[in-house]
């Protein structure tokens, strides 16, 4: 309990001070109000998500560090539609792989990420393995390079924490980070 | 960061890349067998509901903070809801949306055209103002998770002079305007790139700012609450509004003896004397002391001399 109140109540004398700081106060409480208000003008009520354009994107790598989350909230994504299925793929092999089978040294992914399933002659399936992944872009820059562009990044957001500043987006070279609306997080390639 | 020579590269291939993306050089194969792809799965978006909750936690928090200090004058009431206020705003909630960052949202949604802000975001920049203004800096005291990871981690605080405890208290409007300023002309947000503790929320972040995190809390082991007292720029809101709050903690001058311990028992160096004040259990009128804690902004007591 204060001993405010259980002292008896003397009268109020106005001071200066007192006097200053009530009608300040009360100014300023109009101030932060009002201001808030102001700017709720210019709010929306949807959250918007960071996400990367993968039409901009030069898989220069920066994505696997730059994030604030260990491994990175940016992950690989596979669009099939686009997928040649083809027997040498220029994402799942190493360019000096001397063969093209499902070994360690002809791969070209560093966490062997990519799952690659033969579906007929000379047909093959690659699949992104996402606990894997760890959002480098090398296979990105392989398919981009030497085949279709069908696989590409993307910002995961069951893992991104929407940071105010994106760590990444701060050092990726061709700005392919910005925000969308939450109701639709993602930028697909092939849809 | 990149030299030279990976830029002007990245310059020449980035047409020739954008090119050979929307060119399909190899068909999709008409399969014999019945194969048929996978479609692209996505995970759903997040959860925004807990934005809200974050607001209302916010609310309560700051009421009941207000409650504990001004009413209660519980300070382990306060430490508790500190401690709630680290594990839920700070580790479950990742440190992210903050009200010190938030000042930067707002600054962004002026000056800059295409730039909206989140409703959320508002409150957390607006709220803490509001309940100072009644309050006192009680979002310092119990309800920010930067203040209370320092809060927990003094160890044995050393006074500072005088003199370098007001030239160091001058850096946070440094740091505000700077912020302000990279914010409104859409450099980054400074204050959330130097954000100390939130690689520790997160369990990692760059080497910078955990080695930065890691400085401040070292320090704050001797110098309690280093952030607050000399960065934070969102303080420096605060103190302006903590001037003009309604109601503050006191010491109550009805039963102070004026042995003037307390002046070294804060560890924030922020109850200081100060004359012209009467002291009914003394009956003794001249210096005494103001309690200061943890805003840079003595009052007199609400006592009344004799006439």
């Amino acid at each position: 309990m204060t001993q405010a109140s259980t002292t008896p109540a003397q009268p109020e004398k106005l001071t200066r001070s007192g006097f200053l700081r009530r009608w300040l106060g009360g100014l300023s409480l109009a101030l932060v109000a009002g201001l808030a208000g102001a700017t709720s003008w210019k709010s929306k009520r949807k959250t918007q998500v960071w996400q990367l354009d993968p039409h901009k994107c030069v898989h220069c790598g920066n994505c696997e560090h730059a994030c604030v989350l260990k491994p990175s909230a940016v992950k690989a994504v596979h669009a099939y539609v686009l997928c040649g299925y083809c027997k040498l793929c220029g994402g799942y092999h190493h360019p000096q792989a001397k063969n093209l089978d499902t070994a360690a040294e002809s791969q070209l992914c560093p966490t062997g990420a990519i799952k690659r399933t033969f579906i007929e002659d000379p047909f093959y399936e690659y699949t992104i393995i996402e606990e894997k992944c760890i959002g480098c872009g090398v296979c990105v820059k392989g398919c981009s390079q030497f085949g279709n562009g069908s696989l590409f990044l993307q910002v995961r957001h069951d893992r991104c924490v929407n940071c105010n500043d994106c760590a990444i987006a701060r050092v990726c070279p061709v700005q392919a980070f910005r925000l969308v609306p939450a109701d639709e997080p993602y930028l697909l390639k092939g849809v | 960061m990149r030299n030279p020579v990976t830029l002007i590269l990245t310059a020449i291939s980035t047409p020739v890349i954008l090119a050979a993306q929307t060119v399909q050089r190899f068909p999709r194969p008409d399969f014999e067998s019945d194969y048929s792809a996978p479609l692209l799965t996505a995970p759903a978006a997040r959860w925004f509901g807990w934005e809200y909750l974050d607001v209302l936690l916010l609310i309560l928090a700051l009421a009941l903070a207000g409650h504990l200090a001004l009413r209660r004058r519980s300070r382990r009431g306060l430490l508790a809801l500190a401690v709630f206020s680290l594990l839920y705003f700070g580790f479950w909630r990742q440190g992210c949306i903050c009200a010190v960052g938030a000042s930067q949202n707002v600054t962004a949604a002026w000056f800059q055209t295409e730039y909206l802000i989140p409703l959320p975001v508002l409150a957390f920049f607006a709220l803490p103002l509001l309940f100072t203004l009644f309050h006192g800096r009680t979002f310092c005291a119990a309800v920010c998770p930067l203040g209370a990871i320092q809060e927990l981690t003094v160890w044995r605080p050393v006074k500072l002079p005088l003199w370098l405890n007001h030239t160091l208290g001058m850096l946070p409007w440094v740091y505000l305007c700077l912020a302000l300023l990279f914010a409104a002309t859409g450099t980054g947000f400074l204050i959330c790139r130097w954000d100390p503790f939130v690689g520790f929320f997160r369990l990692g972040a760059p080497l910078s700012m955990l080695l930065f995190g890691a400085l401040i809390l070292a320090v704050g082991l001797f110098v309690a609450r280093p952030y607050c007292r000399f960065l934070c720029p969102y303080g420096v809101l605060l103190g302006l509004c903590s001037r003009l709050a309604r109601r503050h903690v006191t010491i109550t001058p009805a039963e102070c003896v004026q042995c003037r311990l307390c002046e070294d028992a804060c560890p924030f160096g922020a109850i200081q004397a100060r004359p012209g004040v009467y002291f009914p259990a003394t009956g003794w009128r001249g210096t005494t002391t103001t309690w200061r804690w943890p805003c840079k902004w003595s009052r007199p007591m609400p006592g009344h001399p004799p006439d």
